[in-house]
């Protein structure tokens, strides 16, 4: 039954209840936006936990959003794999052009010719381990860098994503329908178990007054 | 809560627990309202120091004389504009006066100052509704007041249209 059609049965006036508002901005405000965190964070756990299969919801059915949330996701590895893959493919070269320069200044010790080359192999031997602890010490440096900028990257991406989440006219009155049905619900039950208690409190205050138990409350004497 | 038992207990007289929780409710608002405002009053004086005027007299001493009247205007403006405070509206409760509808603003001054003889006398005042055949306080007999289950919406919906 309506408020109005309620109060209009009992002979009352229908009024708007003005504190409302109040309730509005606090509640709804504070638990709406938790709430919309809160989903948002969960569909990105479950799409990167559960990438397989067939996925259900408002995001998963937005096939941008879900490349974007896939592309977020892999962001990280990717740009350490990049970090990662250039140290590891020079240091080798420069591994091995030591070796060769090393080999080559042995060869022409033993066929008695060292005294000449040394002076041309050695200058390039040591530039050449030079420059291998060079580039050692940068591979380190990048791939430390490589993992502060996926991170740096990661939370800005995951910015842009709740963003976009945000303005979601669909995902919006879907967290506006759960937040309403939770809060519903949670007053819903406060007011059961106060009416029940109102019966069994009741109940055993007239037994300890030996009067007789009454199956429902008295109505106001109001004169209509 | 079943639509059989809500349409049972609309309109009916509301028990003590109900009506405990739906105080516990307002208080709670109350007191956030009335932290706010010191909070404020103490600020303007801070400002009132800074700025170098001697009122020769604190904003915040004022306002402790003021808290009394808060209080009673909460109450006061609620029950005559709707018949239902924040706590009653969560609890499902509603003050109506002899007519049906909410009470006027002397019977709900009335009635705040009723809370102050219910609770002089160990809460007496208040507990009397488990005794009493009306399901009335002392405030209650002393306003011509009741306090009525009012379940008119669902929760969700009264809410979601308010919204």
């Amino acid at each position: 039954m309506s408020e109005t059609a309620d109060a209009d049965s009992r002979g009352m006036t229908p009024r708007r209840d003005a504190y409302a508002t109040i309730v509005r901005l606090v509640a709804g405000g504070i638990g709406e936006g938790i709430d919309r965190l809160l989903a948002m964070s969960n569909e990105l756990d479950d799409a990167d936990v559960a990438p397989s299969g067939e996925l259900v919801g408002p995001i998963h059915a937005d096939p941008t959003l879900m490349a974007a949330v896939g592309w977020v996701s892999e962001l990280p590895q990717t740009i350490t794999a990049v970090g990662t893959t250039s140290y590891r493919m020079a240091y080798p070269v420069i591994r091995v052009a030591g070796v060769a320069v090393d080999t080559a200044a042995y060869l022409a010790g033993i066929t008695g010719v060292s005294a000449f080359v040394a002076g041309v192999t050695e200058p390039a031997r040591t530039a050449l381990a030079q420059e291998r602890l060079r580039l050692s010490d940068v591979g380190t440096a990048e791939y430390a860098r490589g993992r502060v900028l996926a991170v740096r990257a990661f939370e800005s991406s995951v910015n842009g994503i709740v963003g976009l989440l945000s303005e979601s006219e669909e995902l919006g009155d879907l967290v506006r329908e759960q937040t309403l049905g939770i809060t519903g619900s949670a007053i819903q039950e406060i007011r059961e178990t106060g009416a029940a208690a109102d019966r069994l409190t009741e109940g055993i205050f007239r037994r300890l007054g030996r009067r007789p138990a009454r199956q429902l409350p008295p109505r106001p004497a109001i004169n209509s | 809560m079943s639509k059989n038992v809500e349409h049972v207990l609309n309109g009916r007289t509301a028990g003590f627990v109900t009506r405990l929780f739906a105080y516990v409710a307002d208080a709670a608002v109350v007191a956030g309202i009335v932290a706010i405002g010191g909070w404020i009053a103490v600020l303007i004086d801070d400002v009132i120091d800074q700025v170098g005027l001697d009122l020769r007299i604190s904003l915040g001493a004022i306002y402790v004389f003021l808290i009394p009247l808060i209080i009673g205007l909460y109450f006061v403006m609620f029950w005559s504009l709707t018949g239902r405070t924040i706590g009653k509206w969560l609890l499902g409760l509603r003050v109506i006066g002899h007519d049906g509808h909410p009470p006027t603003i002397g019977r709900s001054i009335i009635r705040v100052v009723g809370y102050g003889l219910s609770a002089i006398a160990f809460w007496l005042g208040y507990i009397w509704v488990l005794i009493d055949d009306d399901r009335q306080t002392w405030h209650d007999h002393l306003a011509h007041t009741w306090v009525i289950y009012d379940y008119s919406r669902q929760p969700a919906i009264e809410f979601t249209e308010q919204v």
